[in-house]
């Protein structure tokens, strides 16, 4: 039996300081991000944490209308992200030691651009710490060259 | 008119997480999710099967709209964090009595032949919430919930019944009207007993590396100057939270996670199960404060049900009972027979019912010191069950082989079940 250990403080205390911390299957090799205690490919709890890098393969581009901001019951993302005001999209990707597709946001994307950059996938996209409201950071990207809400 | 189950059910697993304040130093940075997931793979590891074997999931959890960071039903969560994605998964929300429904459902589950193998587990923290829009782990206490409600005031439904006043006096000292009524017995015997009974509770519980308070009330009682616990316990160190209700006869709220795996008789046999449990025969009851002695009723109810199912429940080992107060211990092992009408408090006094005694009752130290936390409360009482019928209840382990026993369980949401169950080992 596994000792019981905390794997959301841990994880979220990771992004603080700048590390993406995934888990990997010691029996299988399945790498689960963000991280369980359970393999999600064959069910075992013999996992240890694994560094994900600092960036990943996008694949995928959803872009959203960034005046489409929701209604009551669908929020926008960005409601709980300290900076509301720049733009970003939804992108899926894979990180190069990750076995599963995620999706993320994805910053330097705009209706100008966006079909520019979906010519370019499959590309490697730094990460971005986005800061939430409530003093925590989730994992986001933004596309190469991306600076200060602008995309070159 | 019997309605038995299609096809036997047994209990091939069982947790041990035990119960916790989440203000304890091991307790700290660790999330609802991390002790679901221990307490599931607990029991999936005691049952001798893996995730991939789990057909199905009922999910026990009374209060996670407040608790669980305003969210509604986390069950994709919870499956994920157990290795059991995308797989059938029910949540049971029914206050207090939440477990042994949920438990109840995972035995029918299979009974009525569609699944082989269930999980029933639960997590609760009766005492901390996850603020909305944060990581789970970063609990605080529920005093500081904007929102927070009263047990006493959210389990009954005063929306609908408004007469409010019964939920936190009338009915915790109900069982004391009724002994004096029915049987006689003085205030003074009343409150005797009551202490007693914290005191047989105390013992278990200080045995059971499983319980949240693990001091024996003699301990507490010599710490404070005296040499008879009784004293103690008749002193204002212990006072009346009711007219017959002390401090030491009320629940205790703590964080806990729970699971059970619940199969058929020849899926047992395929994973080798080494002490399978049968579940015998199981029935439920619910009903409102509108009416006197609500709680002793539904007891009532359910030992009708049972035994007019034609389930025997007069040979019974042990009986494993809520004890949200003294009171309802006390009417309970009376109701289904387990004690002589109106001699329950000379058991109490005697000590007959503690987890040494010949007629034991909550071995494992009961809600008011093993503790209780919601939704799970009735799943770890099951479980505490499990171990005693199985020999491996440790320190608080009871003298006789238990063959027979059973969990009768309550909730505020004013549900009450009775689960009969029987070793073969």
């Amino acid at each position: 039996m596994e000792k019981i250990r905390p794997i959301l403080k841990t994880y979220y205390e990771a992004l603080e300081e700048g590390r993406i911390l995934g888990m990997q299957c010691k029996e299988c090799g399945d790498v689960t991000w963000p991280p369980l205690p359970t393999c999600q490919m064959c069910g075992s709890t013999d996992t240890d944490w694994i560094l994900l890098g600092d960036e990943a393969v996008i694949d995928e581009i959803r872009f959203e209308d960034p005046s489409i901001g929701g209604d009551y019951t669908f929020r926008k993302a960005n409601d709980y992200f300290a900076d509301k005001t720049e733009p970003y999209t939804i992108c899926l990707g894979k990180f190069p030691k990750g076995t599963a597709r995620f999706h993320a946001a994805l910053y330097g994307i705009t209706a100008d651009n966006v079909e520019e950059w979906r010519a370019k996938l499959p590309f490697t996209a730094k990460v971005r710490f986005i800061q939430m409201n409530n003093d925590f950071k989730v994992v986001g990207f933004e596309v190469p060259g991306y600076q200060s809400g602008k995309s070159e | 008119m019997t309605h038995k189950l299609s096809r036997p059910v047994s209990i091939i697993g069982t947790s041990t997480l035990g119960q916790h304040y989440y203000d304890e130093p091991e307790m700290q940075g660790l999330s609802i999710y991390e002790l679901w997931s221990h307490a599931c793979h607990q029991a999936m590891a005691d049952a001798g099967v893996k995730p991939k074997d789990i057909d199905k999931i009922v999910y026990s959890h009374m209060a996670n709209f407040v608790t669980c960071g305003n969210i509604l039903a986390p069950v994709g969560s919870l499956e994920e964090w157990i290795g059991c994605r995308e797989k059938p998964i029910s949540h049971i929300e029914q206050a207090c009595a939440s477990g042994y429904i949920s438990f109840m459902e995972a035995c029918n589950s299979v009974a009525s032949g569609r699944y082989d193998c269930v999980l029933v587990a639960g997590i609760e923290t009766p005492k901390h919430f996850i603020p909305r829009d944060q990581p789970a782990y970063r609990v605080k206490p529920l005093k500081e919930y904007d929102g927070w409600w009263h047990p006493g005031r959210a389990l009954f439904d005063t929306t609908y019944y408004r007469f409010d006043g019964v939920s936190d006096n009338l009915l915790t000292d109900e069982n004391a009207y009724f002994l004096k009524q029915n049987y006689g017995i003085s205030d003074q015997m009343i409150d005797d007993a009551y202490n007693a009974m914290a005191v047989n509770l105390s013992r278990g519980a200080a045995r059971n590396e499983r319980a949240v308070e693990r001091v024996e009330y003699a301990q507490i009682a010599k710490e404070k100057g005296f040499d008879d616990v009784m004293e103690y316990m008749r002193s204002d160190y212990n006072p009346h939270i009711t007219q017959y209700i002390r401090k030491s006869g009320s629940v205790l709220h703590n964080v806990a996670a729970g699971a059970i795996i619940v199969c058929s008789e020849d899926f047992a046999k395929s994973v080798g199960a080494k002490k399978p449990i049968n579940v015998v025969d199981y029935a439920s009851s619910s009903n409102t404060q509108r009416y006197p002695m609500c709680f002793h009723q539904m007891n009532v109810s359910v030992r009708d049900q049972l035994t007019s199912n034609g389930t025997d429940i007069g040979d019974l080992d042990l009986m494993v009972t809520t004890v949200m107060t003294s009171g309802e211990q006390m009417d309970s092992t009376e109701v289904f027979g387990y004690l002589p009408a109106g001699k329950g408090c000379e058991y109490e006094i005697e000590g007959r019912t503690a987890f040494d005694g010949d007629r034991p009752v909550n071995p494992h130290g009961g809600d008011i010191r093993f503790g209780h936390s919601f939704a799970v409360a009735g799943i770890n009482m099951m479980s505490e069950a499990i171990l005693q019928m199985r020999g491996e209840a440790g320190g608080c382990q009871v003298k006789n082989k238990v063959n027979r026993c059973l969990v009768r369980g309550m909730g505020g949401g004013h549900t009450t079940a009775g689960i009969v169950l029987e070793s073969k080992f």
